[in-house]
């Protein structure tokens, strides 16, 4: 098969290209909209609504229940989030297994976190061992779980088990549970705007092997540096 | 759009369309060589090229809005307007060559495709319903009947509406079944294996290949593309206003239609509607001998999926029928499938042959009444078919990968024939099911793409050396939600995005939870020792690095911790923001002195950059206000007079002095004619302003409802609106002469233009109302126009992008798709970006 040949992209040509690009101001506030109320900055999306004189295309309160259970999670506070999102609505536990064990989880590191080895040890033992057997996903999270106990605060203990108790793995969880109510709303689980990033990605990685392209800079918007030629 | 008369929308084709796709069809099927089938393409550019162009490109949306709304059909129902426009460019140069083109097929009726159609929704199709029907008016039935006849004995196809499985390519208003209005040259090459088709066009253009658009400069409407003597190259030859347009093509991907008059062997007959195909020669001796046909387009990747089926209308026992596709260059004697870059299905043995005779078991054999489906799929570069609706698998790699490929038909036997659809009627196979499927599926798989902050420029550049001190579950975190090293650049985007637009509280109520956030993400971590004291430092290091680097920062960041402390300075929204805000929507209202002086104040640069062009549009835009007020204040005068004239108890007393001062003032004012004052416009608005401050003031408080209840105050006002009225005449016009002055050395051909516009403003005496060119240079988009190029302005003097990075991106990636699927990428074809990120 014969190669193809890289067509060279000259910026001018592309900056035309950008140019022809239709896209307004509203269609941009839109994407912004979404990403406040997905990601949940109520206040934000609330000013946002007025100053850019925009329908919000949800309830701000359900922005608000939101966030509760998500920073219920991120202070640590398990079992109030457990309780909102079953407020909210109980199916989006009932029917989604990994979620709740994934929240149970969260549960037995929190206790082992404030050192309350007996709680942590009966919680295993009753909640989440019988989950245990019913995949074998939810084994190797619990024994990885466990681990935690076994090392305490070791200065062994390896990077897979200790991050565990860092707030990346609360606000893993809680992102978890954010997408699940979200989908529950029949919303996008994610923002477009990553969605747009996603894309980008693709494309620009599928055109570089067609044509050199200049490339965008997010950091400040413009081709700069990475543009070379 | 919806007042335009009936007549245009219902008559969207030309009646001259058969005569000019045979001028366009005949060449192309003929010589099939590239170079015959891009001549066309060049000389339109050219023609375009060294045409002047009046459109200047803020107003060339509007043109190019209703235009493509005629011309291409809108993807699934959607309302005409901008939603739709995101593939297709400004179409200038056409609407140029509509009016002086000599072409000579062209009946002045014609016109009427050129004008906005008034049906959102597949014009094509509406025509052919409209055709059909009696209510023609008689130029109509008379190019119908031409129509027919030469339909008949050249037997060119009528196009037919899009199929409905193309409304699933993002890329689906390039596709044409047809060749749009004469004007428009059909791209029939895409070329798509090496540089798209524009690319090759401007290289061959006459005219001047490339004129830069500066997106990355201010986008100033007419005066600063013009005249900016700034820009590093040289100043194109013709009005430089319209380079831009004039180089923005629209790519028309033509769809297979028909079978090709030209593209096949003698020996296979087509019929009058190109469908059919008769083997009308003696039976082909063995396998050496076969007759080809070719259908009259190649297949555009950019349909993502193409399918075609073949109802098999006649076969003779032992033949061999072959139905599949071929490169253009591959021997129509033998069967596709047989040759290399050709690939087929046999009904004999329902073998699928990939280029050369050892084929492999497919599927069943076929024989007269089945009905083959016969699809590729370019996200995959690989065929499927169908037999009577029945989908039979996947079968051959790389199909047209490096080669255009045609549907392409095979038959030995005498009397043998075959009828195709090309999808002008419904399909046996439910074929839309199936491309929704496909396309859910990539676009699933683009969507599992990993964002790389790093290569986007956002977010850490980690070296090798920093990767390794990570933890090894850090680096490969995959999903974004969670992940901090993307929150940081995403929050970023958004709040430069909002500082840019002077959204200032939400911005600050955005910073504000930001901000919160970092802190209980990092700060609420108990007990464990290790992790705080790592914080603070990365906090500090984050600092400096933002700053000094300018957003990357060191792998430490990972947490998300620091970046934020610095978005304060580094947007400066408070103090910065503010400023710039106050600014615009002073210029929005239209109080051009507030804006000047804090403009003077806070960004005295501003107003020199470009020679002085901001400081020129501000004053002509002044002058503008001043000629809407003196205007208002007339129309106040009139007001009361007329009120005056309705109550005869008050008859002669305060008329007389109120006509005498109106028509001097209409004299004054335009020396044309009496004004007519029966339509306040509603953009007129009260405007304050400094230089006449009597005007709003008397006017606004003495005239509501006092005249007619309160003759004598009355009469009194009337003299007083008088008087304002003519002070703010005065005031407008020697303001005027001020400018005039002060700008008749500047020679720079957009300064002068925008002066003469600017002054035919005084010409009318509700310059909004009349629409127009004049009505858009005295109407609320101009000041907001106006406003938006000040705040690029602004931030281009404090070294800040003219665009939010935000809006880069969205156009980068629409820009990047789109070429990919011109570059024959088809899963580009399933990544519809406006459909995906900008439409519920």
């Amino acid at each position: 098969m014969p190669v193809q040949q890289k067509a060279k992209i000259y910026q001018e040509e592309w900056e035309r290209r950008l140019h022809d690009v239709q896209v307004s101001k509203e269609d941009l506030n839109r994407l912004v909209m979404d990403y406040l109320v997905i990601e949940g900055y109520k206040t934000a999306a609330e000013e946002f609504s007025k100053e850019a004189g925009m329908e919000s295309p949800v309830d701000f309160d359900s922005i608000e229940n939101r966030m509760n259970i998500r920073e219920a999670l991120q202070r640590g506070d398990v079992g109030e989030a457990i309780t909102r999102v079953n407020d909210l609505n109980p199916e989006i536990l009932d029917t989604n297994p990994s979620l709740y064990f994934r929240l149970q989880q969260q549960k037995l590191i929190e206790y082992i976190r404030q050192g309350k080895i007996a709680e942590a040890l009966q919680f295993a033992q009753e909640e989440l061992a019988p989950r245990g057997e019913e995949s074998p996903e939810f084994l190797s999270e619990l024994e990885r779980t466990m681990a935690l106990l076994a090392f305490e605060s070791s200065p062994m203990m390896p990077a897979s088990v200790s991050e565990l108790l860092s707030p990346a793995q609360r606000m893993k969880t809680a992102a978890e549970v954010n997408a699940a109510i979200l989908e529950s709303f029949s919303q996008g689980k994610e923002a477009k705007l990553v969605g747009l990033l996603r894309l980008l990605c693709w494309g620009e990685a599928m055109l570089e092997e067609r044509a050199d392209l200049p490339k965008l800079d997010l950091s400040d918007g413009t081709f700069g540096e990475r543009m070379s030629g | 759009m919806s007042t335009r008369p009936s007549r245009s929308a219902s008559i969207p084709i030309p009646p001259s369309s058969t005569a000019r796709s045979l001028e366009n069809v005949i060449p192309m099927s003929f010589s099939p060589n590239p170079p015959a089938r891009q001549r066309p393409a060049s000389t339109v550019n050219a023609a375009a090229s060294f045409s002047p162009v009046r459109v200047a490109p803020p107003m060339a949306r509007s043109v190019s809005a209703s235009y493509s709304s005629a011309l291409n059909a809108p993807p699934r129902g959607r309302p005409a307007g901008l939603a739709q426009l995101n593939t297709a460019p400004v179409f200038e140069p056409r609407i140029i060559r509509a009016t002086t083109s000599p072409t000579p097929s062209r009946d002045p009726a014609c016109n009427a495709p050129y004008s906005p159609s008034t049906s959102p929704v597949r014009p094509r199709r509406l025509s052919a319903g409209v055709r059909s029907q009696s209510a023609v008016s008689a130029t109509n039935l008379g190019h119908r009947a031409s129509t027919s006849t030469i339909h008949a004995t050249h037997t060119t196809t009528q196009g037919f509406p899009r199929p409905a499985y193309l409304e699933y390519s993002s890329m689906r208003d390039m596709l044409h079944t047809e060749p749009a209005p004469s004007t428009l040259t059909p791209v029939t090459r895409p070329a798509p294996y090496a540089v798209s088709s524009q690319d090759s066009r401007s290289s061959v253009s006459p005219a001047p290949p490339s004129i830069p658009y500066p997106y990355f400069r201010r986008e100033l409407s007419p005066v600063g593309d013009s005249d900016d003597e700034s820009i590093a190259t040289p100043p194109p030859p013709q009005p430089a206003i319209g380079a831009v347009t004039v180089l923005s093509t629209n790519t028309v991907l033509m769809l297979p239609t028909r079978w090709s008059e030209q593209d096949r062997m003698p020996s296979l007959s087509v019929s009058l509607d190109g469908r059919e195909l008769t083997f009308t020669g003696p039976s082909c001796m063995g396998d050496r001998e076969s007759s080809a046909a070719r259908a009259n387009h190649p297949i555009p990747p950019a349909c993502g999926i193409y399918y075609y089926e073949v109802e098999i209308l006649h076969k003779c026992p032992k033949g061999p029928i072959s139905i599949g596709f071929s490169a253009p260059d591959v021997r129509l004697s033998r069967l596709p499938g047989w040759e290399r870059n050709s690939w087929g299905y046999h009904a004999d043995d329902g073998w699928a042959f990939p280029g050369h005779k050892e084929g492999s078991a497919y599927g069943p054999t076929f024989d007269t009444g089945d009905v083959i489906g016969c699809g590729i799929d370019f996200s995959q570069n690989r065929v499927f078919y169908t037999k009577n609706g029945s989908f039979l698998g996947l079968v051959f790699e790389n199909v047209g990968k490096n080669t255009e490929i045609y549907p392409c038909i095979g038959m030995r036997q005498t009397n043998e024939s075959i009828r195709a659809n090309f999808g002008s009627a419904p399909f046996r196979f439910a074929i839309e099911e199936h491309v929704r499927a496909r396309r859910d599926t990539v676009w699933g798989d683009i969507m599992a793409t990993r964002v790389d902050w790093s290569v986007l420029g956002l977010g850490p550049r980690k070296t090798e050396e920093k990767r390794e001190s990570e933890t090894p579950k850090l680096a490969e975190k995959g999903d974004i939600n969670e992940d901090d090293e993307s929150k940081t650049p995403l929050r970023k985007l958004v709040l430069a995005y909002l500082a840019h637009h002077g959204y200032a509280r939400t911005a600050r109520a955005f910073q504000k939870q930001c901000t919160e956030r970092s802190h209980a993400a990092a700060g609420k971590e108990p007990v464990q020792t290790k992790i705080e004291p790592e914080d603070d430092v990365a906090m500090a290091v984050d600092s400096e690095d933002t700053r000094a680097a300018g957003g990357s920062s060191s792998a430490a960041d990972s947490v998300g911790t620091g970046a934020w402390l610095d978005y304060e300075s580094e947007y400066g929204l408070d103090r910065d923001l503010n400023t710039r805000l106050s600014i615009t929507n002073a210029i929005i209202r239209g109080d051009m002195d507030t804006a000047m002086s804090l403009i003077r104040e806070h960004h005295p640069s501003v107003l020199e950059r470009e020679q002085g062009l901001i400081l020129f549009r501000l004053r002509c835009r002044k002058f503008v206000e001043l000629v809407l007020e003196a205007g208002e204040a007339l129309r106040k005068v009139k007001e009361v007079e007329r009120e005056a004239a309705a109550h005869p108890k008050e008859p002669s007393v305060g008329s007389k002095p109120l006509d005498g001062v109106g028509e001097g003032i209409v004299g004054e004012m335009d020396g044309v004619g009496a004004m007519d004052v029966d339509d306040p416009s509603p953009e007129a608005r009260t405007v304050s302003s400094a230089t006449s401050p009597m005007v709003p003031t008397t006017a606004g408080t003495v005239l509501p409802g006092s005249s007619s209840a309160a003759p004598t105050p009355s009469r009194d006002a009337h003299a007083a609106l008088a008087a304002a009225a003519k002070a703010a005449l005065h005031t407008a016009l020697s303001y005027g002469q001020t400018l005039e002055a002060d700008y008749k050395s500047d020679m720079r051909p957009g300064v002068r233009a925008h002066l003469r516009r600017t002054f035919g403003v005084v010409a009318y005496d509700d310059p909004i109302a009349t629409g127009g060119e004049v009505g858009e240079t005295a109407g609320q988009a101009s000041r907001d126009a106006l406003a938006a190029e000040v705040n690029q302005a602004i931030l281009e003097s404090q070294g800040r992008p003219a665009h939010p990075a935000l809006e880069t991106l969205y156009r980068q990636t629409s820009a990047c798709v789109t070429r990919l699927g011109l570059l024959g990428v088809g899963a580009a074809a399933f990544a519809d970006v406006r459909k995906e990120f900008l439409e519920d």
